[in-house]
């Protein structure tokens, strides 16, 4: 078998959505702790 | 010979990805601010003129132009990504509202809830499979409509559907039922709860139990007040955190059977059924409860929470379209209209009873 090098286009693995939810919303509970995101009106 | 991996062109461009929702997302945001700028205006003019009119809610004026909307014009290719998001905000919206949880109320009205989940679970279970039967739907039909009506509407459709082997056509078929008594749940629950005079307390565990479809439950209790929407939210979660343990029953049935592909790892098909954004709800209640953020930044994680729920209504008014539902037929649509009638009646016996002896 020879060396060749065949180049496979593979998917990364990808979050879930419920994952990407859990990040956002405790990026922005970081933002609000900290003072970056000072008051959010309704 | 060896082989080297690339990332996919996809994954290599993730500025596109996020481009692509813009559109969609905007059109969210301008339907469910259009709501609650309505809800302002009307409510101002009322004020000024001396007029007593009843107050009609951001949530029905979002679900409202969302439906017409979708019911009237052809929703250009460009918006449906970002209109598909409606999900991710009602998930980021229950975990931010877990800033107006402590503990506390989550161990009290989850604990309550808990019971009458699996009351309301297994009750849903046997009498949509009886209804199944007598209707003689096909059998993997009647399971996703019951695990759609006993759990969590679509995700536990669409949750199901690979673990027991089901065809297309009975998915749709049961999402679309799932859908459509979801909206007519909209329009009937805050009807029956202010005749019946029900608590917000009372009103948002019976929404939670009783609507299937998460976005859908949440909208029903927030269109009764701000309060029931909240426990609408935790009774509903309550029962998402149950889907992976059904679900799993129902592939081990099915799987008995020679009808589907058996499951070799139990405890990796709970974790990965299981809805993570519960974790995150907990974990932000429990952040509260120890004083981590300061009453002015719970006020303003609250009111994220609040802006992400008005994105979900607008989606929730986007995606109803009676045209594609109405090309379902008419059976699966009766027996589970049927079957949510019987539920509907069934958790708000379980809630009476629950607010006899715990007094919500």
């Amino acid at each position: 078998m020879s060396e060749e090098k065949v180049a496979t286009a593979i998917p990364r693995p990808s979050l879930s959505l419920d994952t990407w939810a859990v990040i956002t919303s405790f990026v922005l509970a970081l933002l609000v702790r900290v003072g970056a995101l000072k008051h959010i009106p309704w | 010979m060896a082989t080297i991996a690339l990332p996919s062109q996809e994954a290599q461009n993730p500025f596109a990805s996020v481009a692509r929702l813009v559109p969609g997302v905007l059109l969210l945001a301008a339907i469910g601010f259009g709501g609650k700028v309505l809800e302002q205006s009307i409510n101002g003019y009322a004020k000024v003129h001396h007029l007593v009119i009843p107050n009609i809610e951001y949530v029905l004026w979002a679900i409202a132009i969302g439906l017409l909307v979708a019911n009237t014009v052809t929703i250009p290719q460009v918006f449906l990504p970002g209109i598909a998001t409606y999900e991710f905000w009602l998930k980021a919206g229950i975990v931010l509202l877990g800033a107006r949880f402590v503990v506390g109320d989550v161990l009290k009205l989850g604990g309550i809830s808990i019971t009458l989940v699996i009351l309301e679970i297994s009750g849903s279970l046997v009498l949509m499979t009886l209804l199944g039967k007598w209707f003689k739907l096909k059998p993997k039909l009647t399971s996703l409509l019951a695990l759609g009506s006993a759990v969590c509407g679509v995700s536990a459709i669409i949750a199901a559907k690979g673990a027991i082997d089901a065809d297309d056509e009975d998915s749709s078929f049961a999402i679309a039922a799932i859908l459509a008594l979801g909206a007519i749940a909209l329009v009937f629950f805050p009807l029956i709860g202010h005749a019946l005079h029900l608590s917000d307390n009372a009103y948002g565990l019976w929404s939670g139990l009783a609507v299937d479809n998460t976005a859908e439950a949440t909208a029903a209790g927030a269109l009764f007040s701000d309060a029931a929407g909240k426990v609408a939210v935790l009774a509903k979660t309550t029962r998402n955190a149950t889907i992976g343990f059904v679900v799993l029953g129902y592939a081990i049935y099915w799987a008995s059977r020679g009808q589907a592909e058996k499951v070799t790892n139990k405890a990796a098909f709970l974790w990965n059924k299981f809805p993570k954004f519960v974790l995150g709800f907990l974990a932000i209640s429990l952040l509260v409860s120890v004083n981590v953020f300061n009453k002015g930044q719970v006020e303003s994680l609250a009111n994220l929470s609040r802006w992400a729920f008005l994105l979900t209504f607008a989606g929730v008014g986007l995606r109803t379209n009676f045209r594609e539902m109405s090309k379902q037929g008419a059976r699966p649509f009766i027996v589970g209209a049927l079957g949510e009638v019987l539920i509907a009646g069934l958790t708000l016996g379980l809630v009476v009873g629950a607010n006899a002896i715990w007094k919500l």
